[in-house]
């Protein structure tokens, strides 16, 4: 009988000239091999079935490549610089109304215009960061407990996804730094994809969007953050609101608070409702320092939201998941 | 985390109602998740006296029993003392005890809240009348005791209400944890009261015995046991304290109001021993334990000698759960001698566990280094009570108020005696800094207005030393329990939030009038959207994770991908190298719901290996554009054509020419790899000719991997370079000219082999552009059956902008431009 390597190299040898390499996978050696194994004293059989495994494994990608290998020599090259093909008409676009932009994409834009005019840059943020920017800079030293709270994602190589716009936090500042020591102000709002490992359901994603404000000047106030915050909602909603917060721990800012608006009449809300829309607080002396900047002259405060909870409110979308799904049923709801 | 109302209340005043305290709370501390009213729950629930107890024959557990309620309950069936009977089928029932009763139409508070409430009523048992029920430990859902009745070892009147005996007349609020990560003093019901008592602008005092820092342990009158403490690195404990004592009953029961407190946030009562460790580390955050000194003892080779140091590579230990775990060098472990008898803060060890046999135990009340035991949690798996607190950081200085308190529990519950001095190393000691805060530094940065007296006041009320340096500076000293606060901010925050930020006034930022304009890549990616989405293509977001199959289809190298490796789920590995992937996946599921024709695009960042790092070390990122068009019923032709189509409307609107190269040295790239390089090619400016991306066709090993349809194709365009063309453009704008224009169709034939754009570019190099204004466009392109040679057809119209061309002219420049195709191409014009 022949060795498993010897059928090996035959069978390989087989697909490679094989106009149906597929076929290959139904000749009698391989059977003959299979059957092999029950002639076998047991304590022999798991090795054996291994190096037939192994063999199938191998014959697998060697028919996989040269299936397209065969594809690919029956391809026709074409006139790439022609507008359209030979003997056929002028090409049209698709309908017009069926076309879309993303609701994430548009809102992004609008939330970036309102705040563009009220004198902030907009940038965006990073996809893939490192230790120091989405912890470090942002006062939390190694190990620190409130790390477990943003459960990253982790590459090879140490790099973090972020999961937090706050990682362009420490780069605003830096850039920022000589335009404010000469007087004027840092107002910058990051805009951006942010990850959290978690399963996803209706209410969860592990991909999101978050707006980060950054605001630093010689005589920011917490008053002006939560005007600010306000106005900002205010635009958004084309209404006055009410506000309020609570006291929350971000090892970023101090004091830090979660900021809530009276639900606005468009999303049918009545007296005494709140939505919780994002984090702030007056940024930690740290952080400034982080960035080289005197936080004895400046002070600053900054905040994160979710753009998905504004689209989720705006439509009365109830699950998360729909956003990257990629699905046209969900696409089209927004030609 | 749980908290009592009741057990607040020993130690603050609240004088609002439950609503107004939750919203307080929630404005100026911490979000109350929820709250339960255990009051209801205890309604009906009545602490009785048995007066007589007799077996019931033809049962071999079941007892007839009679009740004293005091006459309390209404509309119930009475004998002529005016006793209650009650089946009672508890082994530990007896006459005389004093025991709680359900009556009849009570819910069982163990299934009090439940879908379906387990109500009681006056049942018949053996023919005999049975009112409600004489009620265990578990069924009035203190703890999970159910081998008998729960006795009540006070002599309280019969008669007399259950909830109001034990206090349990109480809401219980459940506290959103996450967002006190950095105050271990609120992890407990003195801390806890602190803040209450301080958000409602009153007074508080801490119990003396907490604030006794070097209390008196007074004298033992027993013979003295040694006990040494040693702490190896002061980094992992900042102080270790602990004391030996003697005669402590196991089977002795902690007072029923400690277990009812106990159990209501959350605390199984065990014995007394235990309830006193955990009733100290509910009431003070400070968690203790307790080892077997004899034990100990033996463990160390005959001396009671504690270290407290790092784990060592290869040590084991078994903990009292009877899991034997490997110790690593981040865990701190308690010894005894060399071996080791606790994982610090977690687990205590199998080898010195308190048993029935038990004389001596050891109480610890020690601190130790919170990272240290972050990463024993998550290593080990352990979540407990203790190692919640610990992992916030302990007061070195409480310890030892704690462990004195202690003693004076384990005597008065457990009958224990201290048998040996305090034993107490303290390497971690630091002094409390003053924290020197103006006035005007407060109110600056919170925008608010508060004077010296209510800044001093608030401070004081939750025990900060505060003195004031005239005239308008604040130095404040925090009390021991507050690790937490170190910087003027610290104060800052402190005043405003238990002032409530929202009375704080509102106000804008002043700016200057200098324009703010949107990002011109921003404005830039908008109009590219709205471009796409006209020519009627759909906008997809998708994810920036890739499972290694999606990669693998794609022909792309799964190693120039950045690798995720803690990732849930192996859909979101690999960050992918560039969006074609991302969109090819997208296209089989919408064919699936009855989408025949349509286009997707997403606008997005992409990262590989080989792009490399910026100047941060941070891999640099790519700005990319994808769209992918397929449609189901399509003609034969080439669907190259349509992708190319969508394309040259999109760089046409944008103003940029583009030209179109077959792939050669560019096959390797990423972005190529999807791309059939026969029916593909590399996107050009042409002014440039900088490359911008690719269009085509995919290779069918993709079409097949992907289940895409036959009909398909798409492109890739790196954004940010478009951008960086289009930024650059210079306005382009030629008068318009008043005079009429002449049109000709021309007809080349040429060899199969020879390109529409060959014959485009010998054309365009001919049109004279500085003399007349000219327009090119296709008319046709036909390929007899021979397929040797094609016609390309095409119109040509010019204009002059200083008078009418005459028909000399007009031929005198279609002749040149036919001259120059028939002598590059070696074209015939038909």
């Amino acid at each position: 009988m022949q060795n498993i390597e010897e059928i090996s190299t035959q069978l390989i040898q087989q697909v490679n000239d094989s106009n149906s390499p597929r076929d290959i996978l139904k000749a009698p050696e391989l059977k003959q091999l299979y059957a092999v194994i029950k002639t076998l004293p047991p304590e022999k059989r798991s090795d054996y079935g291994k190096q037939i495994n192994e063999l199938k494994i191998n014959l697998e990608k060697t028919i996989e490549s040269r299936q397209s290998e065969l594809e690919n020599s029956t391809v026709k090259p074409i006139d790439i610089t022609a507008p359209w093909d030979v003997n056929s008409e002028p090409q049209q676009l698709l309908p017009t109304d069926k076309g879309s932009q993303h609701p994430l994409t548009r809102e992004i834009e609008n939330v970036a215009d309102i705040f563009t005019r009220m004198g902030f840059e907009v940038i965006e943020s990073r996809q893939i960061d490192d230790d120091f920017h989405m912890f470090e800079s942002l006062n939390f030293p190694g190990n620190h407990p409130a790390r477990d709270g943003y459960d990253t994602f982790r590459t090879e190589e140490g790099f973090i996804s972020p999961a937090h716009t706050s990682t362009m936090q420490n780069r605003i500042l830096k850039a920022g730094k000589e335009k404010l020591e000469s007087g004027g102000q840092i107002g910058v709002v990051a805009l951006g994809r942010c990850f959290r490992n978690e399963d996803i359901d209706a209410t969860h994603e592990h991909t999101f969007y978050q707006y980060e404000g950054v605001f630093v000047s010689d005589s920011a106030t917490l008053g002006q953050m939560l005007g600010t915050l306000r106005s900002f909602f205010e635009v958004y909603y084309k209404q006055n609101l009410k506000i309020k917060t609570q006291p929350s721990y971000f090892p970023f800012v101090e004091p830090g608070l979660e900021f809530a608006i009276e639900k606005p009449e468009a999303l049918g809300g009545k007296s005494g409702e709140w939505l919780e829309m994002l984090g702030c607080g007056m940024i930690h002396p740290n952080v400034l320092t982080s960035a080289g900047i005197d936080p004895k002259k400046f002070r600053g405060f900054a905040w994160g939201g979710g753009i998905e909870r504004l689209v989720m409110l705006k439509y009365g979308i109830n699950d998360l998941r729909n956003f990257e799904s990629g699905k046209l049923q969900f696409l089209r709801e927004f030609v | 985390m749980i908290v009592s109302l009741n057990w607040l209340k020993k130690f603050t005043d609240i004088d609002m109602t439950v609503g107004e305290l939750i919203k307080l709370i929630g404005a100026r501390l911490v979000e109350i998740e929820s709250f339960t009213d255990l009051g209801e729950k205890y309604k009906d629930v009545l602490i009785v006296k048995i007066i007589e107890v007799n077996k019931i024959e033809g049962s071999d557990h079941l007892n007839v029993v009679k009740i004293d309620d005091g006459g309390k309950t209404e509309n119930i069936e009475r004998d002529e003392n005016g006793y209650i009977q009650v089946v009672c089928g508890a082994p530990n029932v007896r006459s005389q005890q004093i025991v709680v009763w359900l009556t009849p139409n009570t819910v069982v508070p163990n299934t009090f809240g439940q879908d379906e409430p387990f109500v009681l009523g006056t049942r018949k048992m053996l023919g005999l009348t049975s009112n409600g029920m004489i009620a265990s430990a578990r069924e009035l859902d203190l703890y999970d005791e159910h081998e008998g009745i729960l006795e009540i070892p006070e002599d309280i009147k019969p008669g007399t209400s259950f909830k109001t005996t034990y206090e349990m007349d109480d809401i219980v609020l459940d506290i959103e944890n996450k967002s006190l990560t950095h105050r271990p003093d609120c992890f407990s019901i003195i801390g806890f009261a602190r803040e209450v008592a301080a958000i409602s602008g009153k007074q508080f005092q801490t119990p003396k015995w907490l604030m006794e820092l070097s209390p008196d342990f007074g004298q033992i009158e027993s013979e003295k046991v040694e006990l040494n403490v040693n702490i190896d690195d002061a980094e992992l404990s900042s102080r270790y304290t602990a004391i030996v004592m003697s005669g402590a009953d196991g089977n002795r029961k902690s007072p029923i109001m400690i277990q009812t407190y106990l159990s209501r946030i959350g605390m199984r009562p065990i014995n007394a021993i235990v309830d006193v460790t955990n009733y100290l580390m509910m009431l003070t955050g400070q968690p203790l334990h307790a080892f077997d000194y004899d034990k100990l003892v033996k463990v160390a080779g005959g001396k009671a000698d504690i270290h407290v140091r790092a784990g060592r590579d290869g040590e084991t230990l078994e903990l009292l759960d009877g899991k034997i775990i490997k110790i690593s060098p981040e865990d701190i472990v308690i010894t005894a001698g060399e071996t080791a008898v606790a994982l610090a803060g977690a687990m205590g060890g199998a080898n010195t566990e308190i048993d029935v046999n038990t004389k001596k135990i050891v109480i610890e009340s020690a601190t130790f280094n919170l990272y240290n035991l972050r990463a024993t949690q998550m290593r080990h798996g352990i979540f407990s009570e203790a190692i919640t607190r610990f992992t916030k950081g302990q007061p070195a200085d409480q310890t030892v108020p704690v462990l004195f308190e202690a003693v004076r529990l384990m005597n008065e519950w457990a009958g224990a005696n201290t048998i040996s001095d305090v034993a107490d190393t303290y390497p971690g000691k630091i002094d409390r800094t003053t924290i020197k805060t103006p006035q005007t530094l407060i109110n600056e940065t919170l925008g608010s207005s508060f004077d010296m007296r209510q800044i001093t006041d608030t401070l004081l009320y939750s025990e900060f030393d505060v003195d004031v340096e005239e005239p308008y500076t604040v130095l404040v000293k925090p009390p021991y329990w507050r690790a937490d606060i170190h910087i003027p901010e610290d104060i800052i925050e402190e005043v405003g939030r238990l002032n409530g930020f929202d009375n704080i006034l509102l106000t804008l930022p002043t700016r200057d009038f200098s324009a703010v304009k949107l990002n011109d890549f921003d404005i830039f990616r908008s109009r590219i959207r709205t471009l796409l989405s006209r020519a009627g293509a759909n906008e997809v977001l998708s994810y920036s994770f890739l499972h290694v199959n999606v990669l693998e289809k794609a022909g792309q190298e799964v190693n120039n991908s950045y690798k995720l490796i803690n990732s849930i789920s192996p859909d979101l590995q690999y960050y992918r190298q560039t969006l074609t992937p991302s969109l090819l996946d997208l296209v089989h599921p919408n064919i699936k719901q009855g989408y025949d024709n349509f286009a997707l695009y997403e606008i997005n960042k992409t990262h590989s290996k080989s792009d490399g790092f910026t100047d941060e070390n941070v891999p640099i990122e790519q700005e990319m554009l994808s769209l992918v068009i397929t449609e189901k019923n399509a003609g034969t032709d080439a669907p190259y054509y349509r992708a190319k189509r969508i394309l040259e409307y999109l760089s046409e609107s944008l103003g940029i020419n583009l030209e179109f190269e077959k792939p050669e040295n560019n096959l390797n790239l990423p972005i190529f790899k999807p791309f059939e390089y026969r029916r593909s090619a590399v996107v050009k400016d042409k002014l440039s000719a900088k490359v911008l991306g690719v269009v085509g066709e995919y290779k069918k090993s993709v079409i097949r991997g992907f289940k895409l349809p036959e009909y398909v194709a798409g492109f890739e365009l790196d954004t940010r370079k478009l951008f960086d063309l289009v930024d650059k453009l210079e306005p382009n704008y030629r008068p318009i000219s008043r005079f009429p224009s002449s049109e000709r169709d021309i007809c080349f034939q040429v060899n199969d082999n020879v390109t529409y754009g060959q014959v485009l570019d010998s054309i365009e190099n001919n049109l004279q552009t500085e003399k007349y204004q000219a327009e090119v466009s296709p008319v046709d392109i036909y390929m007899p059956e021979n397929g040797q040679t094609k016609n390309i057809t095409i119109k040509i119209k010019m204009t002059a902008d200083d008078h009418t061309l005459t028909s000399e002219e007009v031929n005198g420049y279609i002749n040149s431009v036919i001259g120059s195709v028939i002598s590059e191409t070696k074209a015939t014009v038909i």
